[in-house]
């Protein structure tokens, strides 16, 4: 591992600068779970490494009226544990929770799950269910996009030269909304997803779906969203047949490949099956949501 | 490259180090600090044997960058005994034979006592959960498991005192 210089800017503007300077030859540090073993295996040669920690509010964590502002650095067992976001935004607490190890969880950060774009992320499912919208910071000032545009294939995200991904908005929901995120591995949090599928659906007092949103993990080069799933339930009441259906869609909007954790068939069948299971424990969420549990 | 200053707090003593950025904790506090209780297995924080405590909290000390340890406080299993005693924690691993080649110990008895730390009456799937990151590959996780609850259920206070 070598680098030729470390930098801590303490200013937004300050540590647009040096991305900017040093382009492509920067690498960002946050929790340094991902990017240290690159370094280390020599996957990543930068020149310059900027850490992000001393940023100002960078890992926040902050309920407000109309939402939840996640700094990107704010760390995954933080969030995974912080009882400010039991009552509306579980699933994000659910989602970080599920990434590795505690001790991984102790280090890594929402945004670094994110940047890593992995397809198979778990922490950013639960930001894609809740629609999240992630914001840039650069020298021309920040931009925002929505969590699920953000990506752009394995590792590949929409962030230029001089960018960093400063924190997530997440809408706070309206009432009946249940969300929930469901990661299928064989070893629990510390493998490797072999699909995970996160859901928000919000009911009206009748039962009727007025909003679905599913996103499926580890099953496309990026993390996408089941739109033809989703479309399929909104403006229904969720029953047996509607659930099976919703299944196959969502069967089928996924492109999974075969690799040493599952096979692309198998995957497929899983995300019929996860997605049954998502969909209908986000429903049960909203139907306590909307009886005031 | 440039070296920059790095203030540690270590198993309770201040250090001032001027070292390279490029390095990992795990090789500060092995290389530099000749603390070499703390291992280094995979190297790529999967196995867990590099696991000390930061601020209390576990974390992999192998994919650490040194300038992110600054100004924090870092035990290691080298910190944990006390005068004329082990920790609880040590006393119960060796009196349970949780250990066989001991390579994993002080990776899993750090891990454990973060567990503790946080939930005192942590049950045995908290501590399987938490133990997660910690790969043991000669005795299994039973004994570990069993170690761990002894000293939860008290059993070390007299002999050890408090966790």
């Amino acid at each position: 591992m070598r680098f030729d210089k470390y930098f801590e800017p303490t200013t937004v503007e300050e540590c647009c600068k040096i991305l900017k300077e040093y382009g492509s030859d920067a690498k960002i540090l946050a929790g340094g779970t991902d990017l240290v073993p690159r370094l280390k295996n020599k996957i990543w040669r930068p020149r310059a490494v900027v850490a992000i920690s001393k940023l100002p509010d960078i890992d926040m964590i902050s309920v407000q009226k109309d939402g939840l502002e996640l700094g990107a650095g704010a760390r995954l067992r933080k969030i995974s544990m912080d009882p400010s976001l039991e009552k509306d935004y579980k699933v994000i607490m659910e989602a970080a929770g599920n990434v590795s190890s505690m001790q991984i969880r102790n280090m890594a950060t929402i945004g670094g799950n994110a940047c890593n774009a992995s397809p198979s992320a778990d922490a950013i499912q639960g930001l894609i269910a809740m629609g999240a919208k992630a914001v840039i910071a650069s020298q021309d000032g920040t931009r925002e996009v929505a969590i699920e545009d953000f990506f752009k294939g394995p590792g590949a995200t929409v962030l230029k030269e001089g960018e960093f991904l400063q924190k997530f908005k997440i809408p706070a929901p309206k009432a009946g909304t249940g969300a929930v995120y469901k990661k299928f591995a064989i070893r629990g949090d510390t493998d490797i997803s072999i699909v995970g599928v996160g859901c928000q659906l919000i009911l009206q007092k009748d039962g009727t779906i007025e909003d679905a949103r599913i996103s499926l993990a580890a099953v496309a080069p990026r993390p996408i969203r089941a739109t033809e799933a989703e479309k399929l339930l909104i403006g229904k009441k969720l029953t047996e047949e509607l659930l099976n259906q919703a299944a196959v869609a969502a069967e089928n909007s996924c492109t999974p490949i075969t690799d040493q954790r599952a096979t692309a068939d198998y995957r497929k069948k899983m995300i019929g099956v996860w997605t049954r299971h998502a969909v209908e424990e986000a429903a049960e969420r909203a139907k306590n949501k909307l009886n005031g549990n | 490259m440039e070296r920059m200053e790095i203030e540690l707090t270590v198993n309770g003593r201040k250090h001032t180090l001027y070292v390279s950025p490029d390095r990992t904790l795990l090789e500060i506090l092995r290389e530099e600090m000749n603390l070499i209780g703390t291992k280094k297995g995979c190297d790529d924080s999967n196995c867990g044997v590099c696991t000390v405590l930061m601020d209390g909290m576990a974390v992999k000390s192998c994919t650490i960058l040194i300038p992110q340890a600054n100004g924090h406080s870092i035990t290691t299993i080298e910190g944990l005994e006390r005068e004329n005693s082990l920790h609880p924690l040590q006393q119960s691993f060796i009196d349970n034979f949780a250990v066989q080649c001991g390579f994993c110990t002080p990776g899993m008895i750090l891990t454990a006592k973060a567990i503790l730390d946080e939930n005192p009456n942590a049950t045995e799937d908290d501590i399987r959960e938490g133990l997660h990151g910690n790969v043991c590959r000669c005795i299994g996780y039973k004994k570990i498991v069993a170690s761990i609850e002894a000293v939860r259920d008290g059993e070390y206070k007299e002999s050890c005192g408090e966790v």
